[in-house]
């Protein structure tokens, strides 16, 4: 689904992101670990066309990010908290995301009432705008909002951050039914190793930009993550 | 204690990040500044004796005062807008063992310290020492000057109580205007009567303790609100009102510009920035009073000037910060499947429609004349074709970031102006001028109506082609426009 070719980030003299090639087939669910600055974000922002890369290429799904913007039509993401708008309601946030991948409001309606359990009647109906919600139940919104209209890649960066014990369960469980799908391809960076190696059928771990281990997650792999960390 | 709380404000003003702004802003806006206080200096220094020279059997000083409730009425309006409260800082406080009443006053204090109070020094002192020197005793001219400098910080105190008030704002502006207008053509003095108690106040110095007490007393009610409000739920902090869930189905109409109109709608009516842009775009439409009644502004140069900007207000507020107004939420735009070309033209019809609204409510200018409607039609022709892609362009260039919940800071606020936003604003009030004045020197003034309504129709007419081009503008200053936006 998705292939680069020698791609670099390069800062100043600083190198952000160097990896050589890397390529993760349809319907993998793909982990992202590492330490501050190891150039996960990064990643996804190449990944996102939101930064230029210095040199290399991506491909997905046959199209490269930076020169197309068909892309748009199977990905979706969240990031961070600039990917909310924060003076809408919810719901006109979800209606806004799905206008925007052609699907109307009755759809979306719909849609939301398999999320009811993720939301804890935190969500909906509460008559508060998005920049008034509490982090936690921003980034329940921001998640939600990337699986409206079926996109084939979804993108999350930190997606356990902020989110109560509860609500990280059910994210897991959510993450694992998305996983069942074939067509989806996931990508999750996490510094949760626990929740990561339980949701992921692989796991790269970057340092300084470059790949150290590219790994398909067994029973051991939680502890070879958790020895390189303590290292 | 205080000190070192003052210490913090001067190094919050240090390090902020506007200060690492480019040079050439530092400079323009110095120069505004500069022009600014220069105008009122001059203002101080040559309205008495003109005044003196002009009206023989009436007192300079009479005349002043009858117009000072003016200048006050506008220095309130221009703090509303402008002036920011030092409260931004105080939640960190909060928790110190700090006592409130030290934090309240050195807030109050610092309010002070603003470029606003220094009009007294600049418009008044002057005029004061030409009072002297014309046979007014000090004790006089002390008192008058003192009375002024009191009013006007206490419309500083004004400014914090009503503070993100803007009904009070708008009910003041409609009142204030309407006493104008009746007062100005009934011949009945209501307004100017104020100035009699500035007259009395050079008979009696004594008076000076009237503006003394109002001073003392507003100081001492915002002390109170302050103090009330002075914790996490108090009026300081943003509060979280019940949102409002309007759906504007009515804007369902412009499909497919719909989905853009509604949020742009959202936007200004949501976020304080925008609401307070908007609001004072409004005052633009009263632009042409301050022209057209008075004979000697009548000339060929200031009446298409000031036709551009009663139609064109919200179009120059607003068109300018596109797409900053979306900076908050760009990465996330720029990830979505939308179309640009939609996303810009429904920012265009946004302000033609502003601009058609304008020249609807502009419809009282015909009692100044027809000729000076046609202008200003012709000056909405203009704004519609031209002047919003000019606005755009420049707006397109910005690569400042705009906080939408957040008031603007005067003169502080180097933020979201470039020097290439700066060069963006002559073409848009020198062409229209030079499209209309030109032709009418040459030929007649017909001719240049003509000139300058059909180049707004050019625009119109080849809207396709422009749009495209902006829309190429958008995708090539894309990842430059992130990386400004993203940047905290």
């Amino acid at each position: 689904m998705i292939k680069t070719n020698s791609l670099t980030k390069i800062y100043g003299d600083k190198t952000a992101l160097s990896i050589d090639q890397l390529e993760i087939p349809t319907g993998q669910s793909f982990g992202l670990v590492g330490n501050n600055g190891a150039g996960k974000t990064t990643f996804f922002s190449l990944l996102l066309d939101l930064i230029k890369a210095s040199s290399g290429e991506i491909i997905s799904n046959k199209i490269a990010v930076a020169i197309s913007e068909e892309w748009k039509n199977f990905t979706s993401a969240f990031i961070d908290d600039s990917f909310l708008i924060g003076y809408l309601t919810p719901e006109e946030y979800f209606y806004f995301v799905g206008s925007l991948r052609g699907i109307d409001q009755k759809e979306i309606d719909l849609f939301l009432e398999a999320y009811a359990d993720f939301f804890n009647d935190e969500i909906l109906n509460q008559k508060k705008y998005l920049r008034d919600f509490s982090k936690g139940n921003q980034k329940k919104v921001g998640l939600v909002a990337t699986f409206i209209g079926k996109p084939k890649v979804i993108i999350l960066d930190e997606p356990f951050a902020n989110l109560d014990p509860t609500t990280q369960i059910k994210l897991k469980q959510l993450i694992h039914k998305k996983s069942e799908d074939k067509e989806l391809t996931l990508l999750i960076s996490s510094h949760d190793l626990n929740h990561l190696t339980e949701v992921c059928n692989r796991i790269v771990l970057l340092e300084k930009g470059s790949v150290i281990m590219d790994k398909e997650t067994t029973a051991k792999t939680l502890q070879e993550l958790e020895d390189y960390f303590s290292a | 204690m205080s000190s070192s709380l003052f210490q913090l404000g001067r190094k919050k003003f240090l390090r902020a990040p506007q200060l690492e702004a480019k040079f050439t802003i530092k400079i323009l806006m110095g120069l505004v500044i500069l022009y600014f206080a220069g105008s009122f200096l001059f203002a101080g220094v040559v309205i008495y004796p003109a005044l003196s020279k002009k009206f023989l059997e009436q007192d300079a000083i009479s005349i002043i005062n009858s117009f000072l409730v003016l200048i006050f009425a506008f220095e309130l309006i221009i703090r509303y807008f402008l002036q920011q409260l030092p409260v931004t800082e105080i939640k960190s406080f909060l928790l110190l063992s700090i006592p409130k009443k030290r934090i309240i006053r050195n807030v109050l204090l610092r309010s002070l310290i603003t470029i606003y109070n220094v009009i007294p020094f600049l418009l008044y002192l002057p005029i004061s020492i030409a009072m002297f020197n014309d046979d007014y005793l000090l004790s006089q001219v002390f008192a008058w000057w003192v009375s002024l400098a009191l009013l006007s910080l206490s419309i500083n105190f004004i400014t914090i109580l009503v503070n993100k008030n803007n009904k009070v704002l708008a009910t003041f502006v409609l009142v204030f205007i309407f006493v104008y207008v009746v007062e100005y053509y009934s011949e009945t003095e209501i307004l100017r009567s104020t100035g009699h108690f500035f007259d009395s106040l050079l008979a009696h110095p004594i008076l000076v303790l009237l503006p003394a007490s109002i001073f003392l007393g507003l100081y001492f009610i915002t002390f109170k609100f302050l103090k009330i409000n002075i914790n996490l739920e108090g009026s300081l902090v943003a509060k979280t009102g019940v949102a409002n869930a309007e759906r504007y189905n009515f804007l369902n109409v412009f499909r497919p510009h719909a989905l853009f109109l509604k949020n742009d709608l959202r936007l200004i009516v949501r976020n304080i920035r925008p609401r307070n842009i908007v609001l004072a775009s409004f005052l633009f439409l009263f632009y042409g009073l301050a022209f057209f009644p008075s004979i000697e502004y009548q000339s060929a140069f200031f009446i298409p000037f000031a036709s551009i900007f009663i139609t064109g207000g919200f179009l120059l507020t607003f068109g300018n910060y596109v797409p900053a107004w979306d900076s908050e939420y760009y990465p996330f735009l720029m990830c979505q499947n939308l179309s640009y070309k939609q996303y810009l033209d429904s920012k265009w019809r946004l302000m033609t429609f502003a601009v058609l609204v304008s020249t609807v409510l502009s419809i009282p200018y015909i009692y100044f004349g027809v000729d000076i409607y046609l202008m200003i039609l012709s000056g909405a022709f203009f704004n519609i074709g031209l002047g919003t892609w000019i606005t755009l362009y420049g707006g397109l260039l910005n690569k400042q970031p705009l906080k939408l919940n957040v008031k603007a800071k005067a003169f502080e606020n180097t933020q979201a102006f470039s020097g290439k936003q700066f060069l963006m604003i002559l073409p848009k009030m020198i062409l229209p001028v030079l499209l209309y004045l030109i032709p009418a020197q040459v030929f007649n003034s017909t001719v240049g109506l003509i000139t300058l309504a059909s180049s707004g129709i050019l625009g119109i007419i080849f809207k396709n082609q422009i749009l495209n081009q902006m829309v190429k503008l958008f995708v090539k200053e894309k990842h430059q426009t992130l990386q400004a936006f993203t940047q905290k």
